[in-house]
C-alpha cells in the first residue's frame, strides 16, 4: 500500500477520538509521514502534547509520549532536548494553548533556537472545551465566551515567531497535506527552533456557529484566507490585511542552536575553553 | 485495530470500521470513484461506498486528506497497480456527486 | 559515617549535594532567597555533563524539570514561596504520572511578594498540598547547615523510591547562613544512591503503571526502547486516559497507599535531651523544625541549666507527619511548647494526631528570626 502508517500508531487507541473530518489526523498522518521520511527511529522521537483537541495527538503515536499541562509544551520539551541533545523533539498544541496560556514559552522557545519542532494546529478556536475565543479566533465571530459578537484582535503567529527569534518559522493549511508534509520535513530537518502555524478546520466548533457547518466549508474558508508566500508579495497592503502568507516564510541556517551553544558552557566549565565573552557573537546587543 | 492489509488488484480500498462519514475523500476525489451511502448503523447514518474503482487514478488524494486511516490508495510499482486516466466522464460524475451531498444521484447515467 | 569538612552557605550546599548524588539537569528561575542555588548549580551542572537552565518563568522552570525527570534523569528546581504557588500545577501533573524529582523551597515571608529577604517558615501547609486532588506530599524540612546537603540527597533517593515529587524546605536564615558542616564524604553519598526501579523485559510486556496497589510506577528512561506514554489525566497500566470506574479508584488509592503504607521508610526525627523524659512533672516537650530548632536547642541549653528539663522533638520528614513517634511525647508530656515562624501551621498537626488541643505555642510572622531568649522566656511564662 501506499504508506503504512500503522508501524507508527498505537493501533489500540484507534479510532481516534476527534469529530468527523477533524484537521487533526490529517496532521497526524503528515507528521508521520514526515518523521519516516526523515528516517527518524521511534525510539529516538518524543512527541509532547499539550491540552486541548490537539492534545490527545500524542496518545496515539508510537514515540516517547507526553500530555502536558495546559501551555506548557515547549518548556517540558526543552527539558526534556537539553537532558537529551541528539534525540528528536516535536511539541503539538493548539491556537490557545500555544499562543494564549502559552505564548510566554512559545516565545522564549523562538528566542533560545532549540532545535525542537514546534507543530501549532491552529484552528481559530478552543475546540475542547466548546468554542472559546482564542487569539487567532477573527473578529466578528461567534463564540460561546463572546455572544455577542468577537472583539478580541488577533495576531500572526508567524510574525510572533520570527520576531522572537525562530530560525524556520513556516505556515501551511489543511487544503494540501503533501505541501504540508514535505515542509514539515524540512523544518524537521532544520537544527533550530521550527515553528509550524498549521492552519486546520474545526467545523464541529468555530464553524457550525459561524456559516461553516461542514469540514469542507471550514476549509473552503481557510483557503480564502490564505495564499502562496510569492503571490502574497505581490498584493496591496489593503489585499495582505485578509490574508496569511503559506509556505516557509524564514529559514536560516547561520543562527546558532541553543544545545550546540550549551556544549560551550560544559567546554568553560570543564576548563576546556576560557569563558565566553560578547567576541565569540555577531550580534552584540 | 487490524493492519490495513493491501487486497490484490484492488486500486483503492476502504476499512468501514474507522470511517466517520466526514465526506472530505468524497469531496477531494477527482474521478468520481467514492460516494456516501445511507447506513442507518453507524453514527451520521452513512458511510463511505466505492462505486467506480476503475476510474481510480491513484491520485492519492483521498488518502492524504482523510483524518482517520480509513482509505488507502495502491502503490503503482509495489503493488503493480494499473491505474486509469482521468476522463471527463469521471470528472462529470465526480461534480454530480458532490452537487448532491456527496451522494451519487439516484438513476445517475441511466 | 565517613564524613568531610565543608564552610559554605546552605543554599550552595543545596547545590553541591545535588550534583553529589547525581543530579544531571536544573530548570528555575531566580527568586529571592533561593536564587542562589541556580547560580551554583548553574556552573558545577554542567562540569559534570548535566545541563542547567534559567527559564523565562518559574512554571517553565518546573515544566523543563519534569520533562528532564520523565526522559530519566535526576532533576532539580529551587524557588521561594511565590514560585511554590506558579508551579502547583505542575507539580500536580509530576504526582499524577509519577515523575520523581526534587523542589527545594527557601521560605521567605509571605503570603504574595510577603517579605523577599526576610525569614518565615510560612509554607509548610501550602507544602502539605501545594496542587489540586489527593494525593501525599513528602516534605523533608532542613535544621541546620549540614542538612542543607543531605536532606537533598536523601530526597533523591526517596524521590526515586517513591516516584513523584519531593520538597526539601529550607529558609532564608539557613540559605544565607555561611558557615561550617559536616557532610558525608562524596564516596558515601555514591554508595548510598539508590536508582528509580526500572523494567528490563520485553518491551511488549512493560505496564509503567501496571504495579500493585502499594507500589510505585516503575518508569523507564526514554529512548531506551520502552515508548509509552504519560499524562495528567487519568490512567491505565500503559499510561493512557480513560475514566473506567475500577482503574481510576485504583490508581488514586495507590498514589495515597504507597506514601502511607510505607511511612517508616520516610521517617526521620531528631529527639534532642529526651532520652531522659519518662512523663514526671515538670518536664518541657518543645517540638520546633527548620532553622528555628537551632535556637530550640540553645533555648534548652539555658532551661536545663536553670532546673528546667527541657527537650526537643524535632521532625526533619514533616509530610507524612510522624505521627505515633509524636504521640508517643504528646501522651507523655504535659506541658508541650510548639515554636513556629507561621501561625500555627505544623501545631495544628501536631494538635491532630495527638488529640491535644491545650499545646501552647509561641509564634512569629514579622520577618525576624526567634531567638533562644524568646523560646526561655516563653517556656518560664506559661508552665
Amino acid at each position: 500500500m501506499a504508506f503504512n502508517y500503522d508501524k507508527y500508531l498505537r493501533l489500540e487507541k484507534m479510532p481516534t477520538l476527534w469529530c468527523w473530518g477533524c484537521g487533526d489526523g490529517v496532521i497526524l498522518k503528515a507528521v508521520i509521514r514526515a518523521i519516516d521520511k526523515c528516517g527518524w527511529k521511534q525510539d529516538d522521537v518524543c512527541v509532547v502534547s499539550g491540552i486541548g483537541c490537539s492534545g490527545r495527538f500524542s496518545s496515539y503515536v508510537d514515540f516517547n509520549t507526553v500530555h502536558t499541562t495546559h501551555g506548557r509544551t515547549v518548556a517540558w520539551a526543552t527539558g526534556i532536548k537539553l537532558a537529551n541533545p541528539d534525540k528528536h523533539v516535536i511539541c503539538v498544541a493548539g491556537d490557545g494553548d500555544a499562543l494564549a496560556i502559552g505564548g510566554n514559552h512559545t516565545i522564549h522557545g523562538c528566542r533560545r533556537n532549540i532545535d525542537i519542532n514546534m507543530i501549532v494546529i491552529n484552528n481559530f478556536i478552543y475546540g475542547l472545551t466548546n468554542s472559546q475565543t482564542s487569539p487567532t479566533t477573527p473578529q466578528g465571530m461567534w463564540t460561546v465566551s463572546q455572544k455577542a459578537g468577537n472583539i478580541d484582535p488577533t495576531f500572526d503567529a508567524c510574525k510572533l515567531a520570527i520576531a522572537s527569534g525562530a530560525s524556520f518559522v513556516a505556515r501551511e493549511t489543511m487544503l494540501d497535506p503533501k505541501k504540508l508534509e514535505r515542509t514539515l520535513v524540512k523544518g524537521f530537518e532544520h537544527r533550530g527552533f521550527s515553528f509550524f502555524d498549521v492552519m486546520s478546520n474545526c467545523h464541529i466548533n468555530l464553524g457550525r456557529k459561524n456559516k461553516m457547518q461542514s469540514a469542507m466549508e471550514n476549509l473552503d474558508w481557510i483557503d480564502s484566507i490564505t495564499t502562496p508566500l510569492s503571490k502574497y508579495e505581490k498584493l496591496t497592503p489593503e489585499e495582505q490585511l485578509n490574508v496569511f502568507p503559506t509556505g516557509v516564510l524564514k529559514h536560516d541556517t547561520e543562527v546558532r542552536e541553543y544545545c550546540d551553544m550549551y556544549e560551550e558552557i560544559k567546554n568553560v566549565q570543564q576548563g576546556k575553553r576560557k569563558v565566553i565573552t560578547q567576541d565569540d557573537f555577531e550580534k552584540k546587543i | 485495530m487490524s493492519l490495513m492489509k493491501a487486497p490484490e488488484n484492488t486500486p483503492v480500498w476502504v476499512d468501514t470500521a474507522r470511517c466517520k462519514a466526514c465526506d472530505i475523500c468524497v469531496s477531494v476525489c477527482p474521478a468520481g470513484v467514492l460516494s456516501m451511502k445511507a447506513e442507518p448503523a453507524s453514527t451520521l447514518g452513512a458511510m463511505i461506498e466505492i462505486i467506480a474503482i476503475d476510474s481510480c487514478i491513484g491520485c492519492n488524494d483521498c488518502e492524504l486528506n482523510c483524518p482517520d486511516f480509513a482509505i488507502y490508495v495502491a502503490d503503482k510499482k509495489a503493488d503493480n497497480i494499473k491505474f486509469a486516466k482521468l476522463t471527463d466522464e469521471a470528472k462529470a460524475r465526480a461534480a454530480a456527486i458532490v452537487e448532491n451531498n456527496y451522494r451519487l444521484p439516484e438513476n445517475y447515467g441511466k | 559515617m565517613a564524613t568531610r569538612e565543608i564552610i559554605s552557605t546552605g543554599n550552595d550546599l543545596n547545590a553541591i549535594a545535588a550534583v553529589d548524588a547525581g543530579c544531571q539537569f536544573f530548570g528555575g528561575y531566580p527568586i529571592t532567597p533561593s536564587s542562589e542555588v541556580m547560580h551554583t548549580i548553574s556552573d558545577l551542572l554542567p562540569k559534570a555533563g548535566g545541563a542547567a537552565i534559567q527559564m523565562e518563568d518559574e512554571i517553565a522552570g518546573i515544566a523543563a524539570t519534569v520533562g528532564a525527570a520523565m526522559s530519566g534523569v535526576r532533576a532539580l528546581t529551587a524557588t521561594s514561596g511565590p514560585g511554590v504557588s506558579l508551579k502547583a500545577e505542575n507539580l500536580g501533573l509530576a504526582q499524577m504520572a509519577e515523575v520523581p524529582m526534587v523542589l527545594v523551597n527557601v521560605m521567605r515571608g509571605g503570603p504574595s511578594t510577603g517579605l523577599p529577604t526576610r525569614v518565615s517558615q510560612g509554607d509548610v501547609r501550602q507544602a502539605r498540598n501545594p496542587s489540586h486532588g489527593d494525593y501525599r506530599s513528602i516534605t523533608l524540612c532542613a535544621g541546620n547547615l549540614a542538612e542543607c546537603y543531605t536532606e537533598v540527597v536523601r530526597a533523591f533517593n526517596l524521590a526515586d523510591r517513591f516516584m513523584q515529587p519531593v520538597i526539601v524546605l529550607t529558609d532564608e536564615t539557613l540559605g544565607h547562613m555561611h558557615g561550617k558542616a559536616m557532610i558525608p564524604t562524596l564516596e558515601e553519598v555514591k554508595a548510598g544512591i539508590v536508582p528509580r526501579k526500572t523494567f528490563d523485559g520485553a518491551p511488549e510486556d512493560y505496564r509503567p503503571y501496571g504495579v500493585a496497589g502499594d507500589e510505585a510506577a516503575v518508569l523507564n528512561p526514554m529512548f531506551k526502547g520502552y515508548r509509552y506514554h504519560f499524562t495528567g489525566l487519568h490512567h491505565d497500566a500503559k499510561g493512557f486516559p480513560t475514566e473506567e470506574i475500577t482503574t481510576c479508584k485504583n490508581l488514586i488509592q495507590r498514589l495515597e497507599d504507597k506514601v502511607m503504607m510505607h511511612t517508616d521508610e520516610l521517617e526521620l526525627n531528631e529527639e534532642f535531651m529526651l532520652d531522659d523524659f519518662d512523663g514526671s512533672d515538670g518536664e518541657v516537650l518543645i517540638v520546633a523544625y527548620g532553622s528555628v530548632s537551632l535556637a530550640a536547642k540553645e533555648a534548652i541549653r539555658h532551661l536545663r541549666k536553670d532546673g528546667i528539663k527541657a527537650g526537643l522533638f524535632r521532625p526533619i520528614t514533616l509530610w507524612p507527619s510522624p505521627a505515633d513517634r509524636i504521640r508517643h511525647f504528646t501522651d507523655m508530656t504535659k506541658n508541650v511548647l510548639c515554636v513556629e515562624l507561621n501561625i500555627r501551621q505544623y501545631t495544628e498537626e501536631i494538635e491532630r494526631v495527638s488529640g491535644r488541643l491545650d499545646l501552647e505555642g509561641l509564634y512569629k510572622v514579622n520577618g525576624r528570626a526567634i531567638s533562644p531568649y524568646e523560646i526561655v522566656e516563653k517556656v518560664k511564662e506559661v508552665f
